[in-house]
This record gives C-alpha cells, sequence and structure tokens, in this order.
C-alpha cells in the first residue's frame, strides 16, 4: 500500500491529525529554542557530521578497535550479519541463562529485526519498558515515531488499553494516574527479569563502552536489576573517541526533544561484578548502504527524530503511513535501499522543501537524496498511469515557450468558467479538500512586461 | 555435542568477517577526522548560576547550602523517608547499610538515596555519578527519591570540558543525571517520576 493510501486513512480524523501537526511542531519549536542557546550549534553539527563522515570512511578499523576494548574489559562481543543471525544469537544468550523474561528499554534495531515476536514464539515474554513503547506494544502496533513511539495515540486511547492490560480504573486519559500505574507494573517486570536487552546510543572505539539514553531511566532498571545485560548495535553507531560524545551527547536531545541532555546519559564499560555484559554488532543492510555513494550519509543518522517533527508530510500522515521500522524523512531515505519496490512510494511522501536538512544535527542531506532516490525509482518502478501520463504532458508544454502561454491562458480561461466536476476531479490532486485560488486577469508575463513599461 | 558447538563458532565468525570484509570494499576514502576547536564554545558566564537555572528546567530542585546544613536540609525536604541509604560520609541520615555486594533487588523500597556527585555541568545541569559514588549501581535509579551533594567548585561550562575532567577515571560504570526521571509518552503531557527517582534534589556545597 503506497504512503499516500495510508495516509489518507490517518486523516479520516481530522481532530487527531490536527492536533498530532501541532503537537510535533510544538516540539520542533522547543529544539530551535533550546539549540538557540548553544554558542556555537551549528559548529557543533559541523563536527558531528565530519566525525560521522571520518567513521564511515574508517568503520572497519574502528569496529576492530571497539571490540577489543570491549573484550579487555570482559564484555562479550558478538557479530551478525542480518536480523536472523542477531535474534538467534540473542536467543542463544537467553538459553545460556535459561531466561525466561526479558525486558527490553528502546531499542530501534531491534523492532528493525523483528525480534519480539521471534523470542515470543520460543515462549520468552518480552517487555518493553520505555512507557511510548509498553503501549503500542499492548496496542500491538509498531511505533509510529523514533522518539515518541506513542504520540499516534490519544490519553483516552491509552486509558482504554490500560483497563484492559494493567486493571487500571477509567480515568478520562489522566496522565499522571495513567504513569503511575504504568510505574508500578513496569517495576514488578524490572524485579522478575533475567536479562535485560537495550539499543545503543553510542559505541566508543577507545574505550569499547556504549552510551545509552533514557528519560525514564528504564535501561537502567532493567540492566542493573537482572543478570546479564545484552546491547544491540548497528555498525554506524561507533564513534572513535570517547571525548566526542561531547559533541553528540550536546547534539542529541536538544535536536529530539528541546532537553538541553535526556535524563539520563549511561556509560557502560563493565559488567558489574558476577554479572554478563554481550555485545550485538549487526550489519543487516548498512554495509550495502555504504556502498551508495549518493545515500551513504543517511548512516550518520543518531535517531534524533527532528526531521519527523518538522516534516510537513510526516505530521500530517503519521508514523504509520511509512510501513518502514523508521517513519519519516530519515526512514524514506533509508527504506528504499532495503527494498526499492516495497517502499517506492517514500521517497515522494516530501515536498523537498528541505526542513529535515536543515534541523539535522549531523547534517545530512536529507531532502536531496529524497530528490535522487525519486530518479532511481522512476526509472526502476512503473509509475502510475495519470502521473507519467500528466508528466509527460508537462515535460513537453514547458520545454516550448508557445505552448506554455497558451496552456497558461486555457488553464486561467478553464479555471474561471469551467463547471466545478472539470477542475475538481481525481485528476487534480492539489483540488483534493480545497480550492484553488482565484484567477486574475493577468499572467505573470504580462504583469512583469507592464512594469518594465511603467518604469 | 562438540560438533555443533563448533559450527555455531563458525557462523559467529562468519559473521565478522563477512561484515569487515563488505565494510572495506564499500567504505569511500579516508576522510579527516576534525579537531574540535572549543574556542568556539567558550562563555563568559556565571557557571552556578547557569547550573541552577538548566537544573531547575529539567525538573530538579537546587539549593545552596554549607556542608554542616546538609542533614537538616535534607530532613526540612523529606521529612517522612523511613528506609534511607547514605554512601556518603557528608550525611548521617542513612539507616539502611549497603556495600557493593548488596543485592540490588533488596533496595526495591527505599524511600531516599543520599549520593555525591562527581561533576556538574552548567549547560544542561547534569551531574556525573559512578558506581562508588552509588555503591551499587541500581541505587541512583531505584530509590524513590535522589538526594545528591555536590560541590561548587566541580561545576565545568559544558560536556566537551566535562569529558576532559572523567577521561582518567576508572570505567566500569558512570551516569549523567540530568533531573528527575520524567516521560512526555502520553499525549506529550510532562510526568515527572516514570522508572527512576520520583524527585532530585541537589544540595550544592
Amino acid at each position: 500500500m503506497s504512503h499516500a493510501t495510508k495516509a489518507t486513512e490517518f486523516n479520516k480524523d481530522e481532530s487527531k491529525v490536527n492536533w498530532h501537526d501541532k503537537a510535533l511542531w510544538y516540539v520542533r519549536e522547543k529544539r530551535d529554542k533550546s539549540a538557540h542557546n548553544v554558542e556555537g550549534w551549528e559548529y557543533l553539527r559541523q563536527l558531528g557530521s565530519e566525525i560521522k563522515a571520518n567513521v564511515l570512511s574508517n568503520l572497519d578499523e574502528y569496529l576492530v578497535q571497539f571490540e577489543s576494548n570491549a573484550q579487555k574489559n570482559g564484555i562479550h562481543v558478538h557479530w551478525a550479519s542480518n536480523a536472523k543471525e542477531h535474534n538467534t544469537i540473542i536467543n542463544s544468550i537467553l538459553e545460556k541463562h535459561k531466561a525466561k523474561k526479558v525486558v527490553k528499554s528502546k531499542s530501534m534495531l531491534t523492532e528493525e529485526c523483528h525480534l519480539n515476536p521471534f523470542l515470543e514464539a520460543k515462549g520468552i515474554e518480552v517487555v518493553d519498558t520505555d512507557l511510548g513503547e509498553r503501549i503500542v506494544q499492548l496496542a500491538e502496533e509498531p511505533p509510529s515515531h523514533i522518539v515518541l513511539p506513542a504520540i499516534h495515540k490519544t490519553k483516552e486511547d491509552v486509558d482504554v488499553l490500560f483497563q484492559k492490560h494493567l486493571g487500571t480504573k477509567p480515568s478520562k486519559g489522566n496522565p499522571e494516574y495513567l504513569v503511575g500505574e504504568a510505574r508500578k507494573h513496569l517495576r514488578d517486570k524490572f524485579l522478575n527479569a533475567d536479562v535485560a536487552i537495550t539499543g545503543v546510543n553510542f559505541a566508543v572505539a577507545d574505550t569499547g563502552g556504549v552510551v545509552v539514553c533514557t528519560n525514564e531511566g528504564n535501561a537502567d532498571m532493567g540492566v542493573h536489576l537482572a543478570k546479564a545485560h545484552i546491547a544491540c548495535m548497528g555498525i554506524e553507531k561507533v564513534i572513535p573517541k570517547e571525548k566526542h560524545l561531547g559533541v553528540f551527547l550536546r547534539l542529541l536531545a536538544r535536536s529530539a526533544t528541546g532537553q538541553p541532555i535526556t535524563t539520563y546519559s549511561s556509560h557502560f564499560n563493565k559488567a558489574e561484578d558476577g554479572k554478563e555484559m554481550h555485545i550485538v554488532i549487526v550489519d543487516n543492510g548498512r554495509t550495502e548502504q555504504l556502498s551508495r555513494e549518493d545515500f551513504r550519509a543517511s548512516l550518520h543518522c543518531i535517531r534524533c527524530g527532528a526531521c519527523m517533527n518538522t516534516c510537513p508530510i510526516y505530521r500530517r500522515s503519521g508514523g504509520h503511513s511509512y510501513d518502514y521500522t523508521i517513519p519519516g524523512p530519515i526512514g524514506s531515505i533509508l527504506s528504499p535501499g532495503k527494498d526499492l519496490k516495497k517502499y517506492s512510494s517514500l521517497p515522494f511522501a516530501s515536498t523537498l522543501c528541505g526542513s529535515c536538512s536543515n534541523v539535522c544535527p549531523v547534517k545530512i542531506n536529507i531532502h536531496e537524496q529524497l530528490y535522487k532516490w525519486r530518479q532511481i525509482i522512476v526509472k526502476e518502478e512503473k509509475q502510475p498511469i495519470v502521473k507519467t501520463s500528466i508528466l509527460k504532458t508537462a515535460g513537453l508544454v514547458l520545454s516550448k515557450p508557445k505552448l506554455y502561454k497558451m496552456a497558461g491562458k486555457s488553464a486561467r480561461f478553464a479555471l474561471k468558467y469551467a463547471p466545478r466536476f472539470m477542475i475538481y476531479n481525481k485528476l487534480n490532486a492539489w483540488g483534493k479538500a480545497r480550492d484553488l485560488p482565484e484567477i486574475k486577469n493577468e499572467n505573470f508575463d504580462d504583469w512583469y512586461k507592464k512594469r518594465n513599461k511603467n518604469g | 555435542m562438540k560438533i555443533l558447538m563448533i559450527g555455531i563458532k563458525k557462523e559467529t565468525k562468519m559473521g565478522r568477517e563477512a561484515i569487515l570484509k563488505s565494510v572495506k570494499e564499500n567504505k569511500p576514502e579516508l576522510l579527516p577526522l576534525p579537531e574540535i576547536d572549543t574556542s568556539a564554545f567558550q562563555e563568559d558566564i556565571d557557571l552556578v548560576k547557569t547550573f541552577k537555572n538548566n537544573l531547575v528546567l529539567v525538573g530538579g530542585q537546587i539549593f545552596e547550602i554549607s556542608t554542616d546544613g546538609i542533614d537538616s536540609k535534607i530532613m526540612e525536604h523529606y521529612p517522612d523517608k523511613s528506609s534511607i541509604v547514605s554512601t556518603t560520609t557528608k550525611s548521617n541520615l542513612g539507616n539502611v547499610i549497603i556495600n557493593k555486594d548488596t543485592n540490588p533487588h533488596t533496595l526495591e523500597h527505599i524511600d531516599l538515596a543520599i549520593i555525591e556527585g562527581e561533576l556538574g555541568v552548567s549547560e544542561n545541569g547534569a551531574i556525573w555519578i559512578t558506581a562508588s559514588n552509588s555503591l551499587v549501581r541500581a541505587l541512583p535509579f531505584i530509590t524513590n527519591d535522589l538526594v545528591i551533594i555536590l560541590e561548587k567548585r566541580n561545576i565545568c561550562l559544558h560536556m566537551l570540558e566535562a569529558y576532559d575532567s572523567i577521561s582518567k577515571r576508572d570505567r566500569d560504570f558512570g551516569v549523567f543525571i540530568s533531573g528527575p526521571s520524567k516521560t512526555a509518552d502520553i499525549e506529550q503531557c510532562l510526568v515527572v517520576g516514570a522508572h527512576g527517582a520520583m524527585s532530585l534534589t541537589v544540595l550544592l556545597v
């Protein structure tokens, strides 16, 4: 199903869409305020981008360095070429610990690898412990945003879900009550978990440690109570030196939610005495993306979600309309590399306004990459007949000035005098749910000539 | 059994080698690692004042007091706490004794933890805590409320300076804590007290 079709679904509830749009724009505004408070912010973004570019150009060396430093600290390091290997490795660690109960803190990678259903099929209880993730897990839905996983849910939705699954009282969606109940429910899960799984925000080559950022404290509650910690990371998460965290932690939370830093930035370098720590390093299509010169920079991404919050399409279509683990502008340049056919509509889910590139903390040229994917897709994938024929005609008209003039005249005539059904129909996407502008007699060309004459 | 084990080992090795080979083949030519010019981030500001403002912004409370006023300040703000852990000699209020071998599950009902912070960061109100400050790693997260005692002279300007200061540490576990735990996952309404501490009070001495 194309992005547009799914977006239409989301747009059925107009008030919800308006709320979604405004809520995310508010987060974008908080990001601006927070960024403007930092002396040298643009230089900081430049550094972030250059460090990441260096990482990709020396990735194998950094990964080997990271592995050997981690091993020196007693951490077990595993490598997985794809999702299946990733899941199998995790399962074997769980088997070793005879683990039946697992708590997980937010990790887009384990979503990407569909770890939960894999483990659940083996009779293991997997509980997502980030509140937003827990909400979507109970609703049996994927997250719709990488930082705000349940942004598509109203507080009333959450109320009903919690009544059903946690046995809460109806509260008309009182957020404080609901968070309090979730705290109790998840405390119990933390205290009884055998193993904790987390994602990785940054893996540091020169120390062999990993950093995990949360606001709720769920990663730490999980890790420090369980017998073993498994941290899962994509190969692109490695950074050269610990001091570079000073660059990335300044960028991450400000870009994500406008906070100056997340509540907890936890540095795991060694397992606690008597416990075990594992790191799983995953490729799953990343080295393929690395090979594509035009799209390589998409691997700079630090998963802040700023491009989603600012995107006029994302805000009005919702994360689920993308049907990919990472939605929004960044997802639309990552997903075609995974499956060009399945995700061929995503690079078109953009106005190419460039706002995503402007807010990206590591300066990924997202909108340019969207445009480049479009060029590949129209060559390789069959396009809808309406689009191809209209574009063909437009190409012809635009290349011939006389024809263009005539077309403009007849369009102005038609918009003024033609009956509504001829203007507002399936062929005119711009006339959907809105009226086209009122037509003046003069066009730009006439106006410009007259203006010049009048000096 | 033995054959199976060898098989598994081989497979994991394949993953490693295959990934590294693929990276080598696909990576671009080496690009330079930038030098960080920290003068671009220099600001002539009152570090303590900015730290205090940011700590309040992230949901914490902060008081500048003298060392001998620590316990009375804590009692004033947390009058009815029964299980208290203190891992610092600067407070005598602790009534539950822990050491680094304490099972973290036994800390489930701790009402208040009092620990020392190593370093404060003025740009974001974050405080660096290590496993040696908290003895048990879970403590600052599992406790209901948290008090951190921080020396004023240990406040730095920004995160780059912070990483400079902690670069020589013994690395096992460390965390920057900025405020109490929080979430905005229900309709973007900020609720303080998610899974970690419900409140954070910082005592600057």
